[in-house]
């Protein structure tokens, strides 16, 4: 039962498959080659590329006025982001990994989300946050979180969780394209994984949930990486007859809280996967969400499988049992659908 | 002293004054002064909601600089916002209207007094974050450089957010990618209850331009013609792409961190007010013009009562104006985009 | 000065107790340590004595069944009244025990049915929508759920069967009560061919007893007593459990082959039975996996600290569960002596509260009466149980050679809530590798 979600535009270009920062980067590339306005900044961006390859090819193509490195100040990058913004520009600010978002909080929840609100409208500020998260790499705790619930948290903020490489591509093409502050939060342990990428330009619209997989038992909802974990647990309970509908909400903020309603409706169960920590987890926000809009449906509680209430453990035995997989997925099922 | 250096020496009878210069610092600083002194009224009449950090006695800094500026300089201001914003040519009716949380208030009601803005004369808005605004203006700086104008942008800042780590950031950011930004401290002397000397241990915020390897200058803010020169030599100097400068205005609030009357023990003497407030800023200008012999009693007079004609009908603009619709709470919090195909 | 007496609680899962008989008497002055009553539970009768002195005034009446903790008697100062009580209840003499119905008030005697689980009625929405729409009365439908909730399957399941068409929730002209409904068809009884004696023609069920005569019965067993206990225990495992049972081939010929040399060399010496040295393997199984050694309680798993192995022992009027103590330190030959006095202990009915609390595991063998596999029921308060089936010949191949061997097959039930599918089957490994080098079991604490 599994259906492929075939990308819409870019027609008449070919397909090819591209890892996940590749196709990010290209998708910046080519709005950069379409918008003036684009500036990337952050540390290392520019001579270096950016520590995962995120910018490369940026500074040769565009020079050094749109590929700015700047000192580890990430306080005075955000500011300098926003005021950018609030000027006309359409900049990229690059947090290398989002555990830095703490040092930035005010620059990001204080100024660029609210500006607008607070000055009755009379401003835009189109700027895009590109950071790194995610545990799995032996990162540790200051440099593998999921914060999506905390940037969800606030009004003037989107958030965008791709996972998958055609995802990359075009949630940052919107992302570049939209006139709000929009974080998109690459997945490490995703970097290299290889999709199929139309090569045109592309995107993929803010708030419209993929569903990766249909099925008729049960409703998967997971963000980021735990959407390729879902997708093969549902492969995996297909073969003892559990066909599970796996649903991508893509991005946090805003959410598409229809998608998934729409399907719990028919599957009548729902478990919802991130790899945040699940007390205050987006998992609560969707629970929540579930129950006000499709509680008559419902048969059993909505289930949540996230981490445990603890910072990211550096070991990797604590590591591994700390990050939901596509086994505890599963294990989550079978519990949802447990009857006699 | 470092790299900073002290420009304020008195001026005596029969100095040269330039009349329009004059007239133009003069005006700026008593259209502040009637308008936060309205406000003051206006808050201790209970009509206004809300916090309210008045600017009076600081009126030559905020006149000194902006009449060095044009209006597609940008400014980032504080929470003690309302001079910078009347100085740069904000009107007083929005400006009122957004005290009392007004439909026709520059913010339509949503921001309030710390979040005045007009773009369209480059007050890239009060900030209720000390500090805040300092990178923000960095920003605005790196967009003309980008763009290519030689348009400048002035951060308005208080002794105290000197101390903060995104005041440090911003200054090196600048400095490093050569922008034209004026760092203006206001140093009235106190982060909101604490004397200097218990915040920082330096005696001239200017000295911290040394460690960005920019020009740091100390002038008298209570003198505006002072100000102005000073801040002069520093948007000249971003103007010609030399980078950024950090200018040091002395200067001292008369009222109380928030409101006009404090409500605990009093922090500061009244011996130490007195002798602030006998060199006010506005009678200061006013007694050189007329020992100088270039502007009339009159002119002077004139300038007063059309400042307080412009208040009292701003102030009965903005109360008649309405309050925003409890329906449309959720406007602004997003740009909306087109909704997707 | 006033002392209460209150029902003790022996151990954590003793829900209540039953006052057997007032040993000390009404008025009596006792001391601290006289007897004052024997106490049943549902494991062992104990005499209860007196943590003080004073004169003896029970309020609660022999025969009752109470709940652990509860007041069940005052030791009073000379003269000193019963506290809150101005004067005797009508009809009860001074020095008399007073009826219970009517006591002091302190005292829950209701039926323990009603006082351990809620009437509401356990669906989830979907099936309450679905139920809803297509009219059918939920107390009709048998949950299966966890929990013993029912969910929308069951409801479908109901509705697409073919012959008795679903009941419905109302008949134009008929009022029937849900109670009445569920009794119905629970018996087999049509509701639309009761005839309604209650008010404007309501069907009471009265009305249903009528229409259903009894089936005739050979004898009867009340479930009061030991068999009351085990009723109760099981009934509320199964409800409050998510129960499923894995089971695990395990190689025992090693062990059986061990058992035959020991009987040889230990001539005279008890040599450990099959079962022993499974609890032996469980219990060191344990150790290595603590999530099967926990117990759920305020929504958590608490995982325990001592490994205390309860080992079923089958009792003519029923069943009782003994416990070796820190079962993973004990020594084969030291744990066998033990579980051989338990059983012998058990049979004549003379263990003590203390030797039937703090099971944090079970193991229960039917391998003696041949069965195979079986579906034991996890103890109120544990995770998990493990099942011991008969001992067999089974076939290990060796390259191309099938060699004879011995087989038994390990029966895990476990609380789903607290251990995932996963987890159980590392632990059977677990136990089945130890059973497969059975020297090791024999060897050490």
């Amino acid at each position: 039962m599994t259906t492929t979600v075939v990308p819409p535009g870019a027609a008449g270009t070919g397909v090819r498959e591209l890892t996940y920062v590749k196709a990010f980067n290209e998708g910046l590339l080519q709005c950069m080659r379409e918008d003036s306005d684009i500036v990337v900044m952050g540390e290392d961006v520019a001579g270096y590329g950016g520590v995962f390859h995120m910018f490369d090819g940026v500074l040769g193509e565009f020079g050094p006025m749109r590929a700015v490195d700047t000192p580890i100040a990430e306080m005075g990058l955000m500011g300098m982001g926003v005021g950018a913004a609030a000027r006309g520009l359409r900049p990229v600010v690059d947090i290398m990994f989002m555990d830095f978002l703490a040092v930035c909080l005010d620059q990001l929840v204080n100024q660029a989300a609210k500006m607008k609100f607070m000055f009755g409208g009379s401003v835009r500020v189109p700027l895009t946050i590109t950071t790194a998260s995610g545990a799995g790499l032996g990162a540790a705790a200051q440099h593998s979180q999921s914060l999506e619930a905390w940037l969800a948290h606030v009004p003037g903020l989107k958030v965008a969780m791709p996972s998958s490489a055609y995802d990359a591509k075009g949630l940052m093409v919107s992302a570049l394209r939209d006139d709000n502050p929009v974080v998109v939060m690459l997945n490490k342990l995703l970097l290299g994984a290889k999709g199929e990428v139309p090569e045109g330009l592309y995107d993929v619209p803010l708030g419209r949930a993929a569903t990766l997989r249909t099925g008729t038992d049960a409703t998967v909802v997971a963000l980021g990486r735990m959407a390729v974990e879902a997708a093969a647990a549902a492969e995996e309970l297909a073969a003892e007859g559990i066909e599970v509908e796996v649903v991508d909400p893509r991005t946090v903020q805003p959410l598409d809280t229809e998608t998934i309603v729409e399907s719990v409706s028919r599957t009548n169960r729902v478990l919802v996967v991130h790899e945040a920590v699940t007390f205050g987890g987006i998992g609560a926000e969707i629970a929540a969400q579930v129950q006000d809009l499709a509680f008559d449906h419902l048969d059993a509680p909505v289930a949540r499988l996230g981490a445990p209430f603890t910072p990211v453990p550096f070991s990797p035995s604590l590591e591994k049992a700390y990050v939901p997989d596509r086994a505890r997925i599963a294990d989550g099922v079978r519990g949802l659908l447990a009857r006699g | 002293m470092g790299s900073a250096t002290v420009t304020s020496e008195h001026t005596s009878a029969g100095e040269r004054l330039d009349p329009q210069v004059v007239l133009d610092l003069h005006r700026r600083m008593v259209r502040i002064r009637v308008f936060e002194t309205e406000a003051g009224r206006l808050a201790e009449q209970a009509e206004l909601p809300g916090f309210l950090h008045l600017y009076v006695g600081q009126e030559a800094v905020a006149a000194g600089a902006m009449s060095c500026l044009r209006d597609d300089d940008q400014i980032t201001s504080t929470h003690r916002g309302h001079g910078h914003a009347v100085a740069k040519g904000a009107q007083f009716r929005p400006m009122y209207a957004e005290l009392f949380g007004r439909v026709d208030g520059y913010c339509s009601g949503r921001g309030g007094s710390m979040h005045i803005n007009d773009l369209s004369i480059g007050m890239l808005g009060a900030n209720g974050i000390v500090g805040a605004g300092i990178p923000i203006a960095v920003g605005a700086a790196f967009a003309s450089k980008y763009k290519g104008e030689d348009t400048v942008a002035v951060p308005f800042f208080g002794d105290g957010a000197s101390n903060i780590g995104a005041f440090h950031e911003a200054a090196n950011l600048a400095a490093v990618l050569r922008l034209p930004v004026v760092f203006v401290c206001e140093n009235n002397g106190y982060a909101e209850f604490t004397p200097q000397a218990g915040h920082m241990l330096l005696e001239d915020v200017a000295d911290r331009a040394a460690a960005y390897g920019m020009p740091g200058e100390v002038c008298d803010g209570m003198d505006a013609l002072a100000v102005r020169e000073t801040v002069q030599r520093a948007v000249d100097r971003a103007r010609a792409g030399d980078g950024p400068s950090l200018v040091e205005a002395k200067t001292y609030r008369y009222y109380d961190h928030q409101g006009v009357k404090g409500l605990r023990k009093p922090y500061r003497t009244q011996e130490e007010i007195d002798a602030w407030k006998a060199r006010d800023a506005i009678e200061l200008i006013e007694a050189r013009a007329a020992a100088a012999g270039v502007v009339s009693e009159e002119q002077f007079e004139r300038v007063w009562a059309e400042t307080r004609a412009d208040a009292a009908d701003a102030i009965e603009f903005a109360r008649a104006s309405p309050l925003p619709d409890p329906a449309d709470i959720a406007q602004d919090v997003y740009t909306v985009m087109q909704a997707p195909q | 000065m006033a002392r209460e007496v209150l029902l003790p609680k022996l151990g954590l899962t003793m829900q209540e107790g039953t006052i057997v008989e007032w040993v000390a008497r009404p008025g009596d002055t006792v001391r601290e340590g006289d007897v004052l009553l024997r106490m049943a539970t549902d494991k062992v009768d104990v005499d209860v004595e007196a943590e003080g002195s004073g004169v003896f005034r029970p309020v609660a009446v022999e025969g009752a069944t109470v709940p652990a903790g509860a007041r069940i008697a005052w030791l009073l100062a000379e003269g000193e009244p019963v506290p809150g009580q101005v004067e005797a209840p009508p009809g009860a003499p001074a020095g008399e025990a007073p009826p219970a119905a009517e006591d002091v008030g302190e005292l829950s005697l209701a039926a323990p049915a009603a006082a351990s689980g809620s009437t509401r009625l356990r669906a989830s929405p979907n099936a309450r929508r679905i139920a809803r729409v297509h009219g059918v009365d939920l107390h009709a439908v048998a949950g299966t759920g966890p929990g013993g909730r029912i969910v929308s399957e069951d409801v479908e399941e109901l509705l697409a069967r073919p012959a008795a068409p679903a009941p419905r929730a109302s008949e134009p002209g008929r009022v029937v009560s849900p109670l009445v409904r569920r009794e119905a068809a629970s018996s087999g009884v049509d509701v639309s061919r009761l005839v309604g004696s209650g008010a404007g023609g309501r069907v009471r069920r009265a009305d249903l007893a009528a229409a259903a005569p009894p089936p005739a019965t050979a004898g009867v067993i009340p479930l009061t007593g030991m068999r009351g206990a085990i009723a109760r225990a099981m009934h509320s495992s199964l409800q409050e459990m998510a129960q499923l049972t894995h089971g695990y081939e395990a190689e025992v010929g090693g062990l059986v082959r061990l058992r035959e040399q020991l009987k040889a060399e230990w001539a005279g010496q008890r040599v450990p039975s099959i079962n022993d040295f499974v609890v032996r393997a469980a219990a060191l199984a344990l150790r290595e996996h603590p999530l099967l050694n926990a117990t759920v309680r305020d929504d958590a798993v608490h995982l325990l600290t001592d490994v205390h192995v309860g080992v079923a022992v089958a009792v003519p009027d029923g069943l009782v569960v003994p416990v070796v103590r820190d079962a993973a330190d004990t020594p084969l030959p030291a744990l066998s002596a033990e579980t051989s006095a338990l059983a012998a202990a058990a049979r004549e009915g003379r263990l003590s509260s203390r030797q039937l609390e703090g099971a944090t595991f079970v193991v229960t063998s039917l391998g003696h009466y041949g069965v195979d596999f079986f579906t034991p029921v996890v103890n109120p308060g544990n995770v998990a149980i493990l099942g011991v089936g008969r001992v067999k010949d089974g076939v290990r191949w060796e390259d191309e050679t099938p060699v004879r061997t011995s087989v038994l097959t390990l029966s895990l039930s476990f609380d789903h809530r607290a251990v995932d599918g996963a987890p159980a089957a590392d632990f059977l490994r677990t136990v089945s590798g130890l059973l497969a080098t059975p020297l090791r079991l024999l060897a050490g604490p």
